[in-house]
């Protein structure tokens, strides 16, 4: 006998989840996930949809808080969020259709852990962190930490997702988030990649790289990363980020992007399905990589990169 | 067991009582009486069952009738004023955005959100708001033209 | 006198609104599963669990104990009578085997759908498990294991033939092709791969059957109805009088709802349940159950030509697979011989096809079945031949294609047609010459169609206040066919299009029609109407010439009036006419045009009667892609369609048809194929890996229509409009994706990792 109940507060979730509920929010995994087959409905669930004050952005002492109820239309329309963490924006940009942004959100997309969820790699990129809370009281667990398996956190059953965290980038930090898109609207991941670089100084001064659908769970490539830092990005003209292609040339630049593109490469571990081939796959996952890397360099050095930047980088 | 919620349909308000896990499209279409929002795939797919709530675009089918609990919910059925059609409804006719009319509905609904958030989208911006729709018939050139077209009227 | 108040006429408004538009728009138009009858149960079938096994057992009891089932029907609860279009090889139930793994074995009618799926799953099946057959070119060899054993025994159209396990086999012998072979300066071969594709309507089907005594009403989304009837009356063993078949506003079709489906299962089940009972597909059991997709194909081409642009011969083979069932496919052999030869000109030709069974879901009409593939793989290897003579892909089309006066690859002699204006107006609309980006490049196909003539018949009446109805076997999937019946009505009587209601879809209402299918309902209904409403006007010239005393011939029928020529002050209007109750009433079917000769033995192309080209519609279209070659994927940036459809009757039906085609050829270019597993399972039975394209994915299309007022052809000179619009589409793109990657792409859809596995090829053979 299923039953359902609709919580107003986090405390009246948590008790409902304590109970053994399920949260719901917009719906677009457990609902469609129960419809493709992949798992019935939980036979009680708690409406958290509605909760006050689990949506919303802000940014406060140098953390970026987003509440777990933002939809992805929230996000794409958020202006702190375009300058900070444009690489999230990319990904939220291309989830499902415009219905889907509407009522997806945020918290459900992290939760889900699916290892082709799209916003999952550039949070990664950027150090966030998720805010639980349960019947104990509330912590604040790493996204590495999260994701135990596809599909699998290490959040307790009765822990509600409130937030994502993240650090507010420095000057000169970029993000973006590249995938391999069939169609350009309405796509899975067939695979893709973030990236976060801070540029100082013509260098890159830190940088992080992630890849979706690719391993059981998304993951940082330290391969890549170890690739970019320190890497000097050439002459002034290619610096100014309008024209990156200058970056695939024979540069020091050039040279560490393609590694970082072959890091990642080499990091995957990808299936073969009705989608792609895992030697396809493979392979693209150098190209998503390099594009990410590439956007987030010419993002990082003041250059245009429009969201999302997986059409950007198709242009 | 089954739970009372309160939907309001196009401005009517229907008490129910709706099992957990009755999708809002079949709730409508089959408690309700308004079949103008179609069913073309149950997965959020086809977008044939799009229907607003509270504003947003919301794929019905895959959508639990419960959490739309209190909510104002439109269906193609509540665009038009009476017997008259919107400017949207309109140029849908007038510039060949309907053949089998089977996507229409929900066409229509994408339409109208986007409409309300951006009055005069880009090409691109009417492409990207309707990709959740499919359409076979249309090649969407007429649907993308009429849009367009009541974009222009306001 | 009525009053009419004075509204434009569709012309001057530029646009002629649908009749059935409002009632899309608003939402309150009724499609079958919107449909629903009081005390109705719902169905659910349970299909095969093998793609091929020998039944040994079904057991029904438990599903009849659950709470809430009211009928479980198998083969033994109906007649065993085999059914299909031109073989008869398949029952509505299984019974000794199953053949592909959307074979019906049970039906259930309960209170609830979910109840029906319960009872579905809880039937107990048990098999004896045979190999899977699902390589077609392998089932045509000699001596392969046979999907129907028995087959040489089952009813069947004499003009197929039946050797193991080829269904039809077709050649076009012309020449002497050897010989021809020897003369060219070069000889180019090629093979090319098409996956199956899907009609994929919108609209899943649904079908509501109710029983008033021994009378059975079938409400249903068919493209056919009269098909439909006639498959439930032979299925069920009762009268076609006994059948109603009545098609609500139709969700589009594309060709899968043509053909006998499902009407017959459901109406035994209702009235197995004694009560009304409806079925609506999910969108996985409209991917897996219907015996209708597009069928895979693997084609071989060989063509001779010389230096200055000569086309001296044609080998081809071409293999297609007809899957497990016949249906109305039997003719696919044939037509894709004539696509392999093309709209060209060729006197040299030795082209074989087989159709051949295998236990994959069976093939069927999908939009101009065997065209889009055979013309995908014919305009590569084209490409590929004026690439080995050293001349421009249009170049050489310029001096192959057919013209007036040409012989055609059967020796067809061709009337005025638009061939190569088509090929002019495409190149000219896309730019065609251009300079264009490194990763840009523009394609070119041309393709052709047949019309098809089939009788047809209607009926036009004129109501007491000087409107009509026109009542018509014609059925309408969207395309806007029906819509152009009224103008043509409207033309013959001085009225106007939106004077007339239709009365249509409803087999006891109107007189026998194919239905919507081969592109066929203006250029045959349209006939109709015209001859029925040519009857009305001359009731209404005799009438009006004996109330004005003036002789018929000085009368003319204009603004809704009869008046007399020179002097429109003496007229009477047709409501005053058609007010005095006297009964006017025209039918009609027209002459029905006659095929052209050919001029070779009749019996080296097969007897089905498509070794010529009526009126043939025919098509260049042009694409620009953008290859992205790190990853293969291509976009379409922008197309041109041309088409000679003869004069168009209703020109935003037609464009509309073009925009249509041209996307769902798009889709099958670049991303649509139903993908089997090694034993003939779908893999991608859904919408999210069964990729249609959606509108951000598609490129503005530009259209233009070559008018030729054809002789022989449908009303004003017109053609079919429906099929050919993605005929050439799929060949444009894989042309223009080859200018870039510097190699042709040789299985079909081109997704991006076959475009992009090619580019790795031409890369290491470079290295
Ligand atoms: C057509 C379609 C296309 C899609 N395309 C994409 C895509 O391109 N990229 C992509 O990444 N995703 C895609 N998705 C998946 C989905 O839309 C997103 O993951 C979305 O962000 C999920 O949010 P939700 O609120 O709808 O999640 P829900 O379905 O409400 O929840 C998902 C899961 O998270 C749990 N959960 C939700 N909120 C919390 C919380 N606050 N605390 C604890 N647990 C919680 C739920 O119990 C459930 O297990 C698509 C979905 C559809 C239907
Ligand atoms: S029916 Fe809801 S998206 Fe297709
Ligand atoms: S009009 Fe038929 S699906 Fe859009």
């Amino acid at each position: 006998m299923s039953t359902y109940v609709e919580a107003r507060d986090v405390a009246a979730a948590v008790a409902a989840m304590a109970d053994g509920a399920r949260p719901v929010a917009g719906g677009t995994d457990l609902v469609v996930g129960a419809r493709h087959g992949k798992a019935p409905l939980p036979e009680s669930i708690v409406g958290i949809h509605r909760i006050p004050g689990l949506d919303g952005i802000s940014v406060a002492d140098g953390v970026v808080r987003i509440g777990a109820l933002t939809s992805h239309a929230a996000i794409l329309s958020s202006p702190e969020l375009a300058s900070a963490t444009a690489g999230l924006l990319d990904a939220s940009a291309i989830v499902g259709s415009h219905a889907t942004r509407a009522n997806g959100t945020l918290g459900g997309n992290v939760m889900n852990a699916s290892p082709a969820m799209d916003t999952g790699a550039p949070l990664l990129c950027h150090d966030a962190s998720v805010v639980l809370t349960g019947p104990g009281g509330t912590r604040r667990v790493g996204l590495a930490e999260l994701w135990t398996g596809p599909g699998k956190t290490s959040a307790s059953p009765d822990e509600l997702m409130e937030a994502v965290e993240l650090p507010l980038p420095p000057e000169g930090a970029g993000s973006a988030y590249v995938r391999l898109q069939y169609r350009r609207q309405m796509e899975i991941a067939v695979v893709g990649a973030a990236a976060y670089v801070e540029v100082s100084d013509g260098a890159v001064s830190a940088a992080r790289v992630a890849i979706t659908a690719l391993t059981p769970v998304i993951c940082r490539v330290p391969g890549s990363e170890e690739a970019l830092v320190g890497r000097r990005l050439g002459s002034n003209d290619s610096v100014s980020g309008e024209n990156p292609a200058v970056w695939t040339q024979t540069t020091e630049i050039g040279d560490a992007i393609h590694a970082a593109g072959q890091a990642a490469a080499a990091a995957a571990t990808p299936i073969s399905d009705v989608r792609a081939s895992a030697g396809y796959r493979t392979a693209m996952a150098a190209v998503v990589t390099r594009r990410a890397v590439t956007a987030a360099l010419t993002r990082a050095t003041g250059g245009s990169v429009t969201v999302p930047a997986s059409d950007w980088s198709e242009r | 067991m089954s739970i009372d919620i309160t939907l309001t349909v196009n401005g009517v308000s229907h008490p129910l009582a709706v099992d957990p896990h009755a999708s809002l499209l079949h709730t409508v279409r089959d408690q309700v009486g308004l079949t103008g929002s179609k069913e073309g795939c149950d997965d959020s797919e086809c977008g044939a069952c799009m229907m607003l709530i509270d504003g947003r675009p919301v794929n019905a089918c895959s959508y639990l009738a419960v959490q739309a609990d209190g909510a104002e919910v439109t269906t193609v059925e509540g665009l038009a004023d009476g017997n008259d059609l919107t400017p949207l409804q309109r140029a849908f006719l007038e510039k060949g955005g309907v053949q089998c009319g089977f996507c229409t509905p929900g066409m229509l609904i994408s339409a109208t959100a986007l409409l309300r958030d951006h009055p005069r989208p880009t090409e691109d911006q009417i492409r990207i708001a309707l990709s959740g729709n499919l359409c076979r018939c249309t090649g969407y050139d007429g649907i993308v033209a009429a849009v367009a077209a009541a974009a222009e009227q306001g | 006198m009525t009053v009419t108040e004075e509204r434009p006429t569709a012309e001057q408004q530029g646009t002629f609104i649908r009749p059935d538009g409002k009632e899309k728009v608003t939402g309150l138009g009724r499609y079958t599963a919107d449909v629903n009858l009081t005390g109705q149960a719902h169905a659910a079938f349970r299909f095969a669990d093998h793609p091929h096994a020998r039944i040994t057992r079904i057991d029904t009891s438990a599903a009849r104990a659950i709470p809430g089932v009211y009928a479980v029907v198998t083969h033994e609860d109906v007649p065993e009578n085999l059914y299909g279009g031109m073989v008869q090889d398949r029952l509505l139930f299984a019974k000794d085997t199953v053949r592909w793994e959307g074979d019906v074995v049970a039906g259930v009618a309960a209170r609830t759908q979910a109840i029906a799926r319960e009872a579905a799953a809880a039937i107990v099946v048990e098999y004896d498990v045979l190999p899977a057959l699902p390589d077609f070119v392998a089932n045509a060899q000699p001596g392969a294991p046979l999907v129907h054993p028995e087959w040489t025994a089952y009813d069947a159209d004499d003009d197929l033939s039946r050797e193991g396990n080829v269904v039809g086999h077709s050649t076009i012998l012309k020449g002497d092709v050897d010989a021809a072979m020897e003369t060219a300066d070069v000889v180019v071969t090629s093979r090319f791969v098409a996956d199956a594709s899907q009609g994929a309507p919108i609209e899943p089907r649904a079908i509501l059957a109710q029983w008033t005594g021994d009378r059975v009403t079938v409400w249903t989304s068919t493209q056919v109805p009269f098909a439909a009837r006639d498959g439930v009356a032979h299925t069920l063993g009762i009268p076609q009088s006994h059948v109603r078949v009545i098609v609500p506003l139709l969700g589009g079709g594309f060709g899968s709802k043509c053909d006998f489906h499902f009407e017959a299962h459901v109406a035994a089940l209702a009235e197995a349940a004694g009560r009304p009972v409806k079925l609506v597909f999910s969108r996985r059991e409209e991917f897996l159950a219907p015996d209708h997709r597009r069928e895979g194909m693997v084609l071989e081409f060989e063509t001779g030509a010389t230096k200055d642009g000569h086309l001296v011969a044609r080998r081809a083979t071409l293999h297609l697979d007809k899957g497990a069932y016949t249906g109305e496919g039997g003719f696919f052999a044939q037509m894709a011989a004539m696509h392999a030869c093309g709209p060209y000109e060729l006197d040299n030709v030795a082209v074989r096809a087989m159709l051949t069974y295998s236990t994959n879901q069976p093939s069927s009409s999908i939009r101009a079945p065997t065209a889009p593939q055979t013309c995908w793989a014919l305009e590569q290897h084209m490409d590929q031949v004026a690439a080995a003579v050293g001349l421009d892909p249009v170049e050489l089309r310029r001096r192959t294609l057919i013209r007036q006066g040409s012989h055609g690859p059967t020796g067809q002699v061709f009337d005025e047609i638009g061939m190569l204006d088509t090929l002019e107006a495409a190149v000219e609309m896309i730019g065609y010459g251009q300079e264009l980006p490194d990763d840009e490049a523009i394609g070119v196909a041309c393709g052709w169609w047949p019309s098809m003539a089939s009788p047809s018949g209607a009926y036009v009446k004129l109501n007491g206040d000087g409107t009509g109805t026109i009542v018509t076997g014609a059925q309408e999937c969207g395309t806007g066919a029906v819509m152009a019946l009224p103008i043509l009505a409207a033309e013959q009587l001085g009225m106007r299009p939106d004077d007339f209601s239709i009365l249509y879809q409803d087999t006891d209402a109107g007189p026998w029609d194919m239905g919507a299918s081969g592109s066929q309902t203006t250029f045959n209904n349209g006939r109709a109407v015209v001859a029925a409403a040519q009857e009305v006007r001359a009731q209404l010239l005799q009438m009006a010439a004996e109330k004005l005393e003036i002789d018929p011939a000085d009368l003319e029928l204009v603004d809704g009036t009869v008046r007399a020529v020179g002097a429109p002050s003496t007229s009477v209007t047709i409501a005053e006419l058609a007010g005095t109750g006297t009964p006017l009433l025209g039918k009609g079917s027209g002459d029905l045009p006659e095929n052209p000769p050919t001029d070779i033995p009749s019996a080296c192309v097969g007897r089905l009667g498509l070794d010529s080209f009526l009126a043939p519609q025919l098509i260049t279209h042009a694409a620009r892609v953008k290859v992205d070659r790190e990853t293969g994927v291509v976009r379409v940036l922008a197309f041109a369609a041309a088409h000679d459809s003869g004069v168009i009757v209703n020109k935003i039906g037609a464009d509309g048809q073009v925009y249509g085609g041209v996307m769902m050829g798009i889709g099958q270019a670049l991303s649509e194929a139903t993908y089997f597993d090694e034993e003939g399972r779908q893999r991608n039975p859904g919408l999210l890996d069964y990729k249609l394209q959606t509108a951000s994915d598609g490129p503005r299309i530009d259209v233009r229509w070559i008018e030729v007022d054809t002789p022989n052809a449908g009303p004003k000179g017109s053609k079919g409009v429906g099929e050919p619009p993605s005929v050439p589409t799929s060949g444009a793109v894989g042309n223009a994706i080859a200018q870039v990657v510097g190699r042709h792409v040789t299985q079909l859809p081109m997704t991006a990792e076959r475009v992009w596995t090619t580019i790795q090829d031409v890369q290491e053979e470079a290295k």
